[in-house]
């Protein structure tokens, strides 16, 4: 195989549609190693589900909130685990990036890549804003147009090279600066069991003890202060404004509208058959209930949004929603917090 | 964990057909595909329709004379002076003056190119001030 052309003939990747699009391309790179992996354990074992509420970063001028850990984090953690290495590399020139992509292509090796939403045309347009962690795989190149796997797609898509280049080098919050990646080693197994330990922990950790107030359970609290006051903060209009980009961050892609609760529950299922522990299915549960509470607020909030609030409907109503959310999310960590310390 | 109704597809993903995590009957998750949320379109919708406002406004302002074409194009690609600042490699003051028609209608050549080429669009088109779709609605 020495020419592109030549390669192009035979691009080999397995594309499984997934819900989000990280903890896609980490389940379907590590699939494609051989090892094979469900997206929701990639979700869970890399430490995905998170809680910040940052209002010193804007997003096309509202406050960040993120229901999940920053891009790049589960990739991060999936590469730190034992035996597997992973290459990475951000870039500063366009055509160096695009050169390296395709030499990877070249020698079949399918490749991650951060990418902004606003510049893929094969993305529907009510989804085309400034977002600029997206993530996807490449793994061949036709002519001018590069093979793309998009986790959130049910089939693999194509994308010209003038339009991928603008999408790695996205500007604004965030920016992917051209970012690659892909594995270079992977074990013949992976210890599961070790593994959801070490996830679980380190998620317990963010959402119960970190020391800044933003995050994590605390941070659920500091939105649920935050949130009654805009009305009187911001007026009428731009408080109905945020509420809705609180909304739309709860449901990115194929969440259900849980924040990335309903998937979290999904891994802790998966474990408990793993680690034979109830008390994962158990938690499970209580995430699938706190993911339920979520929905309740994100319903209210989108009749506020649409003016036709029911009578019970207010901000101090979501407020106190948010408050049972955390509330719920507090004893469920700490019982898994308790299960991974005995475990490990 | 109760399941939302099935929706046609429109809304958020315009066709787009995303799976979900959901419990089956059994209480087990599963992957399930097309299933649109209801409360996720009504959010989306409002995001377009503030940036559909924003736009009209800019194009009202434009024809008034009070901004530049650039202006129309900036808010159509839902960009601020900041974000088409680093787009295009220019200090943010430069790009707000840009933005007045005067000092618009006097940029060289190289200038128009860079935005031109943001934009997918032609350096005539900006001197002409046509305004044409943003670059998610060209096909």
């Amino acid at each position: 195989m020495n020419s592109l052309e030549e390669y192009s003939l035979l691009p080999d990747f397995s594309h499984k549609q997934s819900a989000h699009c990280e903890s896609g391309v980490a389940a379907n790179l590590l699939t494609h190693q051989g090892l094979d992996i469900s997206e929701a354990m990639a979700f869970g074992i890399g430490g995905g589900l998170f809680f910040g509420y940052l209002p010193f970063i804007r997003i096309n001028g509202l406050p960040l909130i993120t229901y999940r850990a920053a891009a790049g984090h589960i990739l991060r953690q999936i590469a730190s685990i034992p035996g597997v290495s992973m290459y990475q590399k951000k870039f500063r020139n366009r055509d160096e990036a695009m050169a390296e992509l395709d030499k990877a292509l070249m020698a079949s090796i399918p490749v991650g890549l951060q990418t902004g939403v606003f510049w893929l045309p094969y993305f529907p347009k009510a989804l085309r804003f400034h977002f600029n962690a997206h993530n996807l795989v490449v793994y061949g190149k036709e002519g001018d147009e590069y093979l793309i796997s998009d986790p959130v797609f049910p089939q693999p898509v194509r994308c010209k090279a003038d339009d991928l280049v603008r999408a790695r080098f996205a500007s604004g919050a965030l920016a992917p600066k051209g970012k690659m990646y892909y594995l270079t080693q992977v074990p013949e197994m992976l210890e599961s069991r070790q593994l959801i330990i070490r996830g679980i922990h380190s998620v317990c950790k963010m959402m119960l003890s970190s020391p800044f107030p933003l995050i994590g359970v605390k941070g659920i609290r500091f939105l649920s202060n935050r949130l009654v006051k805009w009305p009187q903060r911001l007026g009428r209009e731009r408080a109905d404004l945020h509420l809705g980009h609180v909304v739309r961050m709860q449901e990115e892609i194929g969440t259900g509208g849980g924040g990335f609760r309903f998937m979290y529950a999904a891994f802790l299922q998966e474990s408990a058959e793993i680690m034979q522990a109830p008390l994962l299915y158990d938690c499970a549960s209580s995430f699938t209930a706190a993911g339920d509470t979520w929905r309740e607020f994100a319903a209210m909030a989108a009749r506020i949004c649409k003016d036709r609030a029911r009578p019970d409907d207010s901000y101090p109503a979501m407020a106190e929603c948010i408050n049972r959310c955390a509330a719920m999310e507090e004893t469920v960590f700490a019982e898994l917090k308790q299960w991974a310390k005995q475990h490990s | 964990m109760e399941n939302p109704e099935y929706s046609s597809g429109e809304g958020i993903t315009a066709g787009l057909k995303i799976v979900s995590y959901a419990v089956n009957n059994k209480g087990e998750y599963e992957l399930r595909p097309d299933f649109v949320w209801q409360p996720v379109n009504v959010v989306n919708h409002q995001a377009w329709l503030e940036i559909d406002k924003k736009i009209t406004q800019s194009r009202k302002k434009v024809a008034a004379g009070r901004v530049s074409c650039l202006h129309y194009y900036m808010t159509a690609n839902q960009m601020d002076t900041g974000l088409l600042a680093q787009y295009t490699g220019q200090p943010r003051w430069k790009v707000f003056l840009h933005l007045v028609p005067l000092i618009f209608n006097r940029l060289s050549a190289n200038t128009l190119k860079k935005y031109a080429e943001l934009y997918k669009i032609a350096p005539d088109d900006l001197i002409k001030g046509r305004l044409l779709p943003p670059l998610y609605n060209h096909e």
